[in-house]
């Protein structure tokens, strides 16, 4: 696994609100704290280019310095096709900043907002308006 | 006199130029019907909520706690509205669309993400949307609906129409309502009862406007007006697989909560609901 910079999770408050997913989803989002933004560095472990929803697959490390699988969901990957988005956006091994709403309930997953990629550029909302 | 010399090739020409007449004339061989090809969209937001117009708080999403629209409703249908409203605000609105089984029918396939295409033809018009899919189909040959005991309800109804000029316009009976369909996240629902007229056309803004008059004597007190517009997307936009069971990782409980499996397909929700 390759190193990552900064192993904290990071809670941005109310700072970039908003979830990439309701407009485009399947199902209710009700379960995603859209009030709290969520940013970790990660290693992208595996993206799931599927229907209803993509699924990124990230490795974060929690704070007692262990490894954890976070599910990250997003949109449809036809839409999101059509914005720009495309089947390997993201590869397994990418080194990421990723937002996100996390659950409400804790579990490890979340909203995708927007991602931020090694060489700077981003995918999703990033820019905090 | 120039000579005309008859190849296969000009047969089969002027074949194809003959077979493209009936689609460049109406149905009863006056106006010629719309051009409405090419791939749409909604141009209405508001997360999917059916009726923008009566929509409360005007910018509130489908879906969100407090968030609704205000058809003519009869005291019974608004009490049972309010009290999906407040199973909404809990998160456990179970949406039939949502288990990947059932397609979402009319009139709520007038407001889902992702495209639509209109399919024009003299006999028929289709409206498809990539998410679902749904396929609607509303007959323009001049049948009439089938008599009552050819009937039954479905997600989609029963359509037959007329061209008015480049307005298309139809009338849509036999919806199953209430018992599988919803019309957006907030939860309205309409009875089996009920009836919706629509005229489409394209304005002079190139948008596709659908003005329906919802009328049902089991949950409206009068009719109920709602207009929804589509746009067009740039010329070569293409529509892909919707497939919502491929790799659904989001299943609903009996309670209605919404789940979330992890990429081994376990549920890794740590509070589940139970009635």
């Amino acid at each position: 696994m390759q190193e990552r910079r900064s192993p904290q999770p990071a809670v941005l408050m109310a700072l970039l609100l908003g979830c990439a997913l309701p407009a485009h989803s399947h199902h209710s989002s009700a379960m995603f704290d859209k009030d709290v933004v969520r940013e970790v560095h990660a290693v992208v472990k595996e993206f799931q280019w599927t229907n209803p929803h993509v699924w990124i697959q990230i490795l974060i490390e929690n704070e007692s310095g262990d490894t954890e699988e976070w599910s990250i969901e997003g949109g449809g990957p036809n839409t999101l096709f059509r914005s720009g988005w495309r089947r390997d956006s993201f590869r397994p091994g990418d080194e990421i900043d990723i937002r996100f709403n996390p659950m409400r309930d804790g579990s490890a997953a979340g909203g995708f907002i927007g991602a931020k990629f090694g060489n700077g550029s981003t995918l999703g909302k990033w820019q905090v308006s | 006199m120039p000579r005309v010399t008859v190849t296969p090739r000009f047969v089969r020409t002027l074949l194809s130029f003959a077979l493209t007449l009936p689609l460049a004339a109406g149905a009863d061989g006056g106006d010629a019907l719309p051009d409405w090809s090419g791939v749409w969209e909604r141009y209405e937001g508001n997360g999917g909520m059916f009726d923008v117009a009566t929509t409360r708080p005007p910018d509130g999403r489908a879906g969100e706690p407090g968030v609704r629209q205000h058809p003519p409703l009869t005291e019974a249908w608004e009490r049972k509205y309010r009290e999906t409203l407040e199973v909404v605000a809990q998160g456990r609105l179970p949406d039939p669309i949502s288990v990947c089984g059932t397609p979402a029918g009319f009139p709520r396939l007038l407001a889902l993400p992702d495209v639509y295409e209109f399919v024009v033809r003299p006999e028929q018009t289709w409206i498809l949307t990539e998410n679902g899919p749904n396929i609607m189909r509303i007959y323009t040959d001049g049948r009439a609906h089938p008599p009552a005991d050819e009937l039954w309800p479905m997600f989609t109804g029963d359509s037959v129409g007329r061209w008015e000029g480049r307005t298309l316009v139809f009338d849509t009976i036999s919806m199953i309502g209430d018992r599988q369909t919803i019309l957006d996240r907030s939860g309205l629902t309409l009875s089996d009862q009920a009836r919706i007229s629509t005229r489409m056309y394209e304005t002079d803004e190139g948008l596709l406007r659908a003005e329906l008059v919802i009328i049902d004597p089991v949950a409206l007190t009068e009719p109920w007006n709602v207009t929804r517009h589509f746009r067009r997307l740039p010329p070569g936009t293409r529509v892909y697989d919707y497939a919502c069971a491929e790799n659904n990782r989001n299943p609903i409980t009996d309670s209605g909560q919404t789940l979330t499996l992890g990429p081994d397909g376990r549920v890794i929700d740590r509070e589940i609901i139970e009635d």
